[in-house]
């Protein structure tokens, strides 16, 4: 399970102290949890910090027990490989390489096989609907579609845990529907979904809203119980 | 997918970019290549030049070397000298012989004569030799000709040279092509010459020994009896010749260095430029898992293999400049100058990728160290 204790997140800009994370605690069970929050409430600051893209000033992320935050850079790199997914509102793919081999990356850098990577790229790309879009680059999919395919990748390794930051940020009304769906039903089969997002709307969806403001962790609300599903986490 | 296809396909991204990087590097590979053929010909020139001679040991005045001969300052008293010596140290003939060169930087109009004592065949000092019209050895008014030298000059038998305003001398024999130096050589009576440099002095005495007799030895037997000369076996000839074209590599490698220098920063330029280009691509990695050694190995792999591919056409390039460049020499002067051997060949290849890496290591360097929040622009 992934855990946040008093995560503290202090920036120097110029000669002023900015807090971006004010000593926020949550444990996150499975099942989709969205943190919601006006611009600038540090909810991409948290999701640098729970992903070990970034290091807390105080406290500590813990996943499973092991003290991510603590963690060298190579190592954290490690633990994103094997138990996170990533799908961010933008720069999602590698511009240079195919669908298929966007979704077929943390694959390779598992050591997978190729067959076993072609094949399950392919299959999961087929499970968000783009069997079809398979060899075509980034540059010639949608907004929607590269999402999909951001999606795709996420699972290529079947992680416990998957970010979303702002996934419909850039998409059109039906193309974000499709996402959210997608990833509604990634929680649904147990495993945990951080969603990141402005759109209250949106994080509706989840089981559980965390309002942030300045940093601070103001409200945990529960909009639906999490459905009885086994929980993906380690 | 592979890394390998993913560092390709990053090329083939940014043609342009990649075609001109590609340029900087096979411009100075073919520039070293063909600067550093000249050395490896003129070894080969010079190995086969002396594998032609006979005798075994050249006798020249001290301090000049066999490969540079001067103005001929050995006295016939050393040629008496030596002849005395013949029963002693085992030595079976004596041959004199006085060079003069007529003409300038052209080697179109460059004439080499070489003066022998009177009967003598150029036979004598090049085993090789065969006449192909005429006589092989020239008559104290006559000249054998080398068949470059022939074809050049539009030399026939009966044809008058003149080797001076005062001495001509007519055209008696010319040779079969040899393929080396002495195509381009006249044969001609050492009294000639003595008369037209009116000296009686010769430029160097090549010395025959009997089959046995150790040529090092012999030449530092006639060193210790005759003081102010120094007698030199073709291994001496070619260890002095191997130190100074030594020296000219070195002088050679290091004006092709500039080339090879600015052939790298070319390189580390063009991969730093795209290293900040795809910051963003390499953070996107670094999120999904990548460790920084993976991004390391992708860009250094990039320098690499532009380093490898334009090492390889470079050395074709350099491979096709050092043809032309034989072509005009064989033409001119009888001798290919330059050469691309295959320790050359290997030589080139290992700067080049060397080359790549060096160029590649500091924005491999960059770009694996880039804090993964700073890359994605997630600050």
């Amino acid at each position: 399970m992934l855990e946040a204790i008093h995560l503290h997140k202090r920036y120097h800009q110029g000669e002023i102290d900015v807090v971006a994370v004010d000593h926020f605690s949550f444990r996150f069970p499975a099942g989709l949890t969205a943190i919601v929050g006006p611009s600038g409430s540090g909810k991409t600051t948290l999701l640098n910090l729970l992903a070990g893209f970034d290091v807390p000033t105080e406290g500590e992320v813990r996943l499973d027990g092991t003290v991510l935050s603590r963690l060298p850079e190579d190592a954290r790199s490690e633990v994103r490989l094997k138990h996170m997914g990533f799908v961010f509102q933008q720069w999602n793919l590698v511009p240079t390489l195919t669908a298929l081999e966007n979704v077929a990356f943390p694959m390779m850098l598992a050591g997978v096989g190729q067959r076993e990577r072609q094949a399950r790229a392919a299959a999961l790309l087929e499970s968000v609907g783009l069997g079809k879009r398979a060899h075509h680059l980034p540059n010639k999919l949608s907004g929607g579609e590269q999402q999909r395919v951001a999606i795709a990748r996420s699972l290529a390794l079947n992680p416990p845990i998957v970010f979303a930051d702002e996934p419909t940020g850039n998409l059109d009304s039906a193309s974000g529907a499709r996402v959210v769906e997608l990833l509604t039903a990634q929680a649904r089969e147990g495993r945990t979904v951080i969603l990141v997002s402005h759109d209250l709307e949106l994080a509706r969806k989840a089981e559980r809203i965390l309002y942030l403001r300045d940093g601070r962790l103001i409200q945990v609300e529960e909009v639906r119980p999490t459905p009885e599903v086994p929980d993906k986490t380690i | 997918m592979e890394v390998l296809a993913l560092v390709y396909r990053n090329l083939r991204a940014r043609p342009i970019r990649s075609i001109l990087t590609l340029l900087g590097i096979v411009v100075s590979t073919a520039s070293m290549v063909l600067f550093l053929s000249f050395g490896e010909g003129l070894r080969r020139a010079l190995g086969a030049e002396l594998s032609s001679v006979g005798p075994a040991i050249l006798v020249l005045p001290q301090g000049v070397e066999a490969i540079s001969p001067g103005y001929p300052e050995l006295p016939p008293d050393t040629v008496k000298r030596l002849e005395g010596l013949a029963g002693e140290l085992g030595i079976t003939r004596v041959i004199p012989y006085v060079v003069l060169t007529r003409g300038g930087f052209d080697p179109q109009n460059t004439f080499i004569f070489q003066g022998l004592p009177d009967g003598t065949s150029p036979k004598t000092l090049y085993p090789n030799l065969a006449v192909s019209q005429g006589a092989l050895t020239p008559s104290p008014r006559g000249a054998v000709v080398g068949n470059r030298v022939a074809e050049r000059s539009n030399l026939t038998l009966g044809k008058t040279l003149r080797l001076s305003p005062r001495i001509s001398l007519e055209v008696e024999g010319i040779l079969q092509p040899a393929g080396g130096l002495s195509d381009s050589v006249i044969y001609v009576p050492a009294s000639a010459v003595h008369t037209a440099l009116d000296t009686q002095n010769y430029t160097s005495v090549a010395v025959s020994i009997r089959e046995g007799r150790k040529a090092e030895d012999v030449a530092k037997a006639i060193q210790e009896r005759i003081p102010g000369v120094s007698a030199q076996t073709t291994g001496d000839v070619l260890r002095f010749a191997e130190r100074a074209v030594r020296i000219s590599d070195l002088v050679r490698f290091g004006i092709s260095l500039v080339a090879l220098v600015v052939g790298g920063l070319l390189v580390a330029n063009t991969v730093m430029m795209s290293v900040y280009e795809r910051i963003r691509e390499f953070g996107l990695m670094r999120a999904l898992g990548a460790k920084r050694g993976f991004i390391f190995g992708l860009v250094l792999l990039e320098a690499l293999l532009l380093g490898l591919v334009g090492g390889l056409v470079g050395l074709g390039l350099g491979g096709l400049a050092s043809t032309v460049v034989n072509w005009y020499t064989v033409r001119e002067v009888g001798l290919a100058l330059s050469a691309v051997t295959f320790r050359l060949s290997l030589f080139a290849m290992l700067v080049a990728v060397v080359l790549g890496l060096l160029a590649g290591f500091l924005p491999a360097r960059t770009a694996s160290r880039i804090p993964v929040v700073e890359a994605l622009g997630r600050i």
